[in-house]
């Protein structure tokens, strides 16, 4: 009788062990699994026609304002168009060849590094490839 | 064995103490860090006759201060330095005239001082118009709410009836904003990561904010449809935060409930032997 009832408890045991480590486990899953969402495995393209010398092109990436900029003398680069200060959009001073933000007169280069203002960090660079006049960012 | 049981008692009460204490002592470690980077111009000003001191205290009350944006950064000078702090040599700029006073604020609200330039409001600029401390008063800068376009500030100059229309225009986009911003702070308390979703929700509002300043109905109406289109997917990323910290919340009962089963099959077991 007490043998059944000593294999009934450890049964119950074990299951509830089960249940304490698939909770613990899963939020460490949840942790270290890829988000569903990878604004990595997200691609936009622009041909390169559309981004004159010296202008820039902004546009959504992955749901978030971004910016391609032709720089004077040649070069591209692709940035979010999110400030690194508080968020805001920023814009494209063409006559200055660099980014101002609206909010409080955070300003970035052309290649995206701070030269003003109140923003800690320098825009996010995204990564992009040109092929067969194509801009592909992502 | 009961003299084990105040001894046990005894030394727990005193690392309790010394964790009590410890965590004091770096609080007030912290705050002293902070008052030791004071600028000169706040101990030197706040001892002056009213006139002067008067500054201090209304700033102190201020979203300026509640973010650190001190005098310097407004008036210049050395902060550093309280024999040359209002040195123009050291870029004091002291007090603006009041033509002046939106290029003033303007070096940091960009977006604002264009609009507002593009304004009635700016046009009238030196010929008796307002300025930024019309409305914002100087010092005690506060955090902008629709409050801020009311008669009786309005009615310094003008009628009422424009100024309503503009703020009746932002009103729902308003309150939208701040019951975000409130849902934001709850989450903030819990500990939860909420800083893209406030970088979106700033942008938002200082959108709207700084376009209010064109005084221009038409392109309020225009600019709320698309903010509330983005505030609706704000609410949708707090809606699955919220939906997330439900099922953490059954999660957690449930951990618990099997965790004091377990202690009770345990204690059952045990008496099997």
């Amino acid at each position: 009788m007490e043998a059944s009832r000593r294999t009934f408890l450890g049964t119950c045991l074990v299951a509830m062990a089960a249940v304490i480590s698939a909770a613990s486990a899963y939020p460490i899953w949840r942790y270290l699994a890829p988000r569903k969402i990878n604004p990595a495995d997200v691609k936009v393209g622009i041909p390169v026609k559309e981004v004159l010398e010296g202008e820039a092109k902004f546009f959504d990436y992955a749901g978030s304002p971004a910016v391609i900029v032709h720089k004077r003398g040649g070069g591209l680069e692709v940035f979010s168009a999110v400030c690194t200060h508080l968020g805001c959009i920023i814009q494209w001073e063409k006559e200055k060849q660099d980014f101002l933000c609206p909010c409080h007169g955070g300003r970035f280069s052309a290649d995206g590094t701070v030269t003003g203002g109140p923003p800690p960090k320098p825009l996010n660079k995204l990564p992009f490839t040109v092929a067969d006049g194509t801009i592909t960012i992502g | 064995m009961k003299q084990r049981c105040i001894k046990i008692a005894r030394s727990s009460f005193f690392c309790a103490s010394v964790l009590i204490i410890s965590a004091l002592v770096l609080c007030v470690g912290l705050v002293k860090t902070v008052r030791a980077e004071e600028i000169v111009c706040i101990p030197c000003h706040s001892g002056l006759p009213e006139k002067f001191s008067a500054p201090v205290k209304l700033w102190q009350k201020s979203i300026h201060a509640e973010n650190g944006i001190a005098c310097n950064a407004c008036h210049g000078g050395d902060p550093k330095d309280a024999a040359n702090a209002m040195s123009p040599a050291r870029g004091f700029l002291g007090v603006p005239k009041p033509a002046d006073i939106p290029a003033f604020c303007g070096r940091c609200h960009v977006g604002v001082l264009k609009n507002f330039l593009a304004s009635a409001h700016g046009r009238a600029l030196g010929k008796g118009g307002p300025t930024c401390v019309t409305c914002h008063g100087n010092h005690r800068v506060l955090k902008v709410t629709l409050d801020l376009i009311n008669e009786k500030t309005c009615s310094q100059c003008h009628t009422f009836e424009r100024a309503r229309k503009i703020r009746d225009a932002m009103a729902q986009t308003e309150a939208r904003i701040v019951a975000i911003d409130n849902r934001i702070s709850e989450f903030k308390k819990t500990g939860t990561d909420t800083e893209i979703v406030e970088k979106q929700l700033f942008s938002l509002r200082n959108g709207l904010h700084s376009l209010s300043h064109v005084l221009e109905e038409t392109k309020l109406t225009a600019a709320s449809t698309q903010i509330d289109a983005d505030l609706t997917k704000i609410e949708s990323s707090l809606n699955d935060l919220t939906s997330i910290h439900k099922i953490r919340k059954i999660a957690g009962v449930i951990v618990v409930s099997a965790m004091l089963m377990t202690a009770l099959l345990l204690h059952l077991m045990r008496k099997t032997y």
